[in-house]
């Protein structure tokens, strides 16, 4: 779509209006302070916006959307900018809205068992909030310690622990939301139901597309009396996705199943030492949480889950410390893959548990292929995959065979019934793949859902829905220089 | 053929059709948006007569005959349905290989997988597994236009694309007609047990539902009942905690036992097991307290002032020269109230006031309330559905966007939808 572009004049009246909207401080449009902005945790992808905008109230959210729907701006609502498929990224040129100065916890209500907070809040600062009180927030991404309450509901992020309690959309039940109009409404509140369409239940996962979440209901739950996590260690990566179906044939829900394939655990052992045996083709991480009656005896069941696929060692921890050093190796991958390659792709797919010693095989063969290597990490429970392609940008033509190679895991996923994201969300990067899953009626029927909220486009344009005319086939363009990049304004690492 | 059965208000439809198949139901539709005819999708009906009385008789369009479960693989603890299997059903054919569809609606032989899940109706349990909102993981839909849309998937985890799933529950056969559903399962508890705690007073009930939320209980359900819908329950005078449990046998009975030790000085007493058909009566229970209902309401407060709502509600009935009856799924808010004439005919205006109480009650603490079922006479008077505010012009737009000819359930929804 067409939008405005800005002379420099009319950039610095905008800007001195801005500021008289939200405060002097809380506007940047200088390019050298907007380029912190110009990608999330997917730097394939890259624009600059006009502005970027801190407001500290919904009423400042709703005064900027106004203004831009004046101007004819594209805008976008940011949060920690963690995201990994580029979707707070803005259309080149508009405002990009960053929430990160509403971050209070404005209520909590241990009765009901809800807190309001705003969009701003780190994940994990609701739960040190609420933890002296017996207490936690359960959606838990890994990127937890960064990421936005406002980015999870946008993302409908998830963590290791979806598979028992759900994810973001689980614990969602009220917001308040400045939609693209500018108008702020209450979609659902307090109350375990609303009446209606279920308007939270849609708003949570549209990517920032139906409008800018200023205020969130979440349901907050009691920590389990008792935690117990076992890890299972296999020379055969079927027998280790033998074990996760196993342990759910069993009759029980764990709180998370995790696995790690070989080439993680190398990398996890060279960086961290935390104990995974470096010959082992995988490890599989089982917790279980409840009540302490009957933990032991579970516990037990799924000691022997794995056994009976096959596993070479079985070990529960024995207490806290072990527990957070069985973890430690699952939740260190990501830095550890940073060790042993300059630069990583991660991809989010997802498939049915059932087809994991099949999608793997295929999974390391298309990597190959493209003469590449992937480490695998991800959350076997629910059939979530992480394959991270490691390359080395500065070799020319890397960078498009792992773009290539993520396209061919897809459709990969895709074949057997997959899905193209469990928890990144599609923004830019897989917008194009949309079409490997969704037949043109079905985009059709979710645009008009989106013209609903968003009738002009305004609000984060360019994101979810395929683009290209050959859609399907193209996969996302890989990395080409941004203009200041060219212009020796910025370099990229 | 007889149309008897699709009669709903006393309006009867210009016909019902079954359709067999995905492509029958968009050749139906496609004739029905031709003609305007509105189309009534029709399930078990078991709440076909929830919601604004129709103002056009339309076609029902019955999905009985499409009632199959067309996939069901028990590693992936997920299933693939068609929209018109009675749960009861579903529930048989998962239970033959370990698993269940954790809901557990009422009238779960009648009441269909795609009609509990229109309707989003969900029974007790919803307490510990939540409600269809929370299991439904793919849909597919035959729109107005006769367009076969396809939202969500087969894999628990998925966020591609807006979450068409939770657009279609509790829609109420305004967005699309559900042909197929995929959900989540879980696999059977070792053991299950209900029970019931009885307190003289309502207030103390509800002081220990506080409690067990707050403790280390995981209780499957958590009902509360007067005392009149308690008795059809076969509980002695006083209000009733109801108590769900499950898991290995020896967490159920651990959690009995501390169910006993939390509430015993609160006043709870009398702590019985009930038996297991006593699960499904629960959903009844107000409803069934006396004869034959003259109304009844659904409200849905925080769940901290249940008993509140509960005690006001029914003091002002008795004002009224009235009876009436709750239950409630007491953790989560959703209060069930029936009011009842003692002098059998019931006095419209007189029911409109105590329900016009009701929803003021709801209101005032942020809530809401339906009416679930009442006479023509009362709906003449009382809105069904609770004014929806802003919101509510947002849900008119999306009906616009995806049903533009407004010929699926036109008019019965909230906002006049
Ligand atoms: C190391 C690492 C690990 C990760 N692990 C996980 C994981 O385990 N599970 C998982 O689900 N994700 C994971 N992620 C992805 C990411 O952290 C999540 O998607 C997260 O929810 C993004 O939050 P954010 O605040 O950074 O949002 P941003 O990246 O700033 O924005 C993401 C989207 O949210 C929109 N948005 C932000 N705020 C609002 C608002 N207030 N209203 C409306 N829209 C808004 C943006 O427009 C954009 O579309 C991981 C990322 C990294 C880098
Ligand atoms: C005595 C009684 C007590 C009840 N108590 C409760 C309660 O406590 N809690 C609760 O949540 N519910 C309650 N209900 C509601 C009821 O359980 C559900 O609404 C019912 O399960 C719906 O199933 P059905 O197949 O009978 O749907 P129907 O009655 O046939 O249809 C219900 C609605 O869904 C639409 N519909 C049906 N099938 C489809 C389809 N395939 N696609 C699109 N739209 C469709 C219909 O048009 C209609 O609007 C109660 C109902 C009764 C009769």
């Amino acid at each position: 779509m067409a939008m405005a572009v800005l002379t420099d004049a009319r950039k610095r009246d905008l800007r001195r209006e801005l500021e008289a909207l939200v405060g002097r401080g809380a506007v940047l449009s200088d390019p050298d302070e907007l380029l912190v902005y110009e990608s999330d945790g997917l730097t394939l992808f890259r624009a600059l916006a006009d502005f970027v905008v801190f407001p500290t109230s919904a009423e400042h959210v709703s005064a900027i959307v106004k203004l831009a729907n004046r101007e004819d701006l594209p805008f976008v609502a940011r949060g920690a900018g963690t995201g990994l498929s580029g979707g707070c990224l803005p259309a080149e040129g508009g405002i990009v809205i960053s929430l990160m100065r509403m971050n209070r916890v404005l209520e909590v209500d241990y009765d009901n068992q809800v807190a309001v907070v705003e969009p701003g809040l780190v994940n994990l600062h609701l739960s040190w909030a609420v933890g002296p009180a017996g207490y936690y927030y359960a959606p838990d991404p890994s990127s937890q310690q960064a990421c936005t309450i406002g980015g999870n509901i946008a993302n409908n992020s998830g963590g290791p622990h979806t598979l028992k309690y759900g994810v973001t959309v689980n614990h969602v039940l009220g917001l308040e939301v400045v939609m693209p109009d500018g108008e702020i409404v209450w979609l659902g509140g307090k109350t375990r139901e609303s009446q209606g369409y279920d308007l939270p239940g849609i708003f949570v996962g549209s990517e920032g597309t139906f409008g800018i979440a200023t205020k969130i209901v979440v349901r907050i739950l009691r920590k389990p009396q008792a935690v117990k996590t076992v890890l299972a260690v296999f020379d055969r990566v079927e027998q280790a996705s033998a074990a996760v179906s196993e342990v759910i044939a069993r009759g029980l829900v764990p709180a998370a199943v995790e696995m790690i394939d070989r080439l993680t655990i190398q990398a996890v052992e060279d960086a961290f030492g935390c104990g995974y045996p470096r010959d082992a083709a995988a490890a599989v991480l089982v917790e279980l949480d409840g009540l302490a009656e009957g933990m032991s005896a579970q516990t037990e069941r799924i000691v022997q889950a794995c056994r009976d696929s096959g596993a070479r060692e079985v070990r529960a921890a024995r207490d806290e410390a072990e527990r957070q050093l069985l973890w430690k190796g699952r939740k260190s991958a990501f830095g550890a893959y940073g060790r042993i390659s300059p630069a990583y792709m991660v991809m989010d797919g997802v498939i049915p548990r059932t087809k994991l010693p099949y999608v793997l095989a295929r999974v390391n063969e298309i990597v190959a292929s493209h003469g590449l290597r992937v480490g695998n990490v991800f959350h076997a429970g629910d059939g979530n995959l992480h394959p991270n392609i490691l390359y080395d940008p500065r070799v020319s033509g890397e960078e498009e065979r792992v773009v290539q190679a993520g396209a061919e895991i897809m459709r990969l996923c895709a074949e057997v019934g997959g899905s193209i994201s469990g928890e990144h969300g599609i923004g830019l990067e897989k917008a194009d793949f949309m079409a490997f899953i969704f037949s043109p009626a079905d985009l059709e029927f979710m645009q008009g859902l989106k013209r609903a909220f968003n009738p002009t486009g305004r609000c984060n344009p360019g994101k979810v829905f395929p683009t290209r005319k050959s859609c399907g086939e193209a996969g996302p363009s890989a990395y080409r220089p941004h203009p200041i990049e060219e212009k020796g304004l910025a370099q990229r690492f | 053929m007889d149309l008897g059965p699709y009669v709903v208000e006393g309006r009867s439809p210009e016909a019902a059709v079954f359709p067999g198949s995905v492509d029958e139901v968009r050749a139906v539709v496609a004739l029905a948006a031709t003609e305007g005819v509105p189309i009534v999708p029709w399930g078990g009906g078991t709440a076909a007569s929830l919601g604004t009385p129709a103002a056009r008789a339309g076609l029902v369009l019955g999905l009985a005959r499409m009632a199959r479960l067309l996939e069901h693989e028990p590693g992936d603890l997920t299933a693939t349905v068609e929209a018109g299997m009675p749960v009861a059903a579903l529930q048989t054919a998962l239970r033959a290989r370990g698993q269940w569809l954790s809901l557990d609606p009422p009238d779960a032989e009648r009441a269909t997988i795609g009609g509990v899940i229109a309707a989003n109706a969900s029974g007790p349990r919803r307490h510990l597994y939540g409600t269809p909102r929370d299991l439904l993981i793919g849909v597919t839909v035959v729109t107005g236009e006769g367009a076969l849309v396809r939202g969500g998937g087969k894999v628990v985890k998925n966020v591609a694309g807006y979450d068409l799933p939770k657009l279609f529950v509790g829609s109420f056969g305004t967005l699309g007609i559900i042909v197929e559903v995929t959900v989540k399962l879980r696999p059977l508890p070792d053991a299950e047990r209900l029970v019931a705690v009885r307190f003289d007073r309502l207030k103390d009930a509800g002081t220990a539902v506080r409690t067990v939320t707050g403790s280390d209980l995981i209780p499957s359900a958590l009902e509360l009942l007067d005392a009149e819908a308690g008795r059809s329950l076969g509980s002695g005078p006083g209000a009733s905690l109801v108590v769900g449990f499950d898991g290995l046998a020896e967490q159920v009975a651990w959690q009995c036992d501390e169910l006993r030790r939390l509430t015993a000085p609160l006043g709870g007493h009398g702590i019985a097991p009930l038996p297991d058909e006593a699960w499904s009566r629960l959903c009844t229970a107000a409803r069934a307290a006396f004869a034959t209902p003259a109304a009844v309401m659904k409200l849905v407060v925080l769940p901290v002032t249940v008993a509140d709502v509960m005690e006001q509600g029914a003091n002002a009935v008795r004002q009224r020269g009235l009876l009436s009856a709750w239950s409630a799924h007491a953790g989560v808010g959703v209060l069930t109230a029936a009011v009842f004439s003692p002098g059998g005919q019931a006095d419209p205006a007189a029911i409109a006031a105590v329900l016009e109480d009701w929803r003021g009650m709801a209101g005032a603490g942020g809530g809401y309330a339906v009416l679930e079922w009442a006479p023509l006479t009362v709906k003449a008077l009382v809105p069904v559905w609770d004014a929806p505010g802003a919101a509510g012009r947002i849900m008119q737009r999306i009906k616009a966007q995806l049903d533009p000819l407004a010929i699926l359930n036109p008019g019965r929804f909230v906002a006049g939808i």
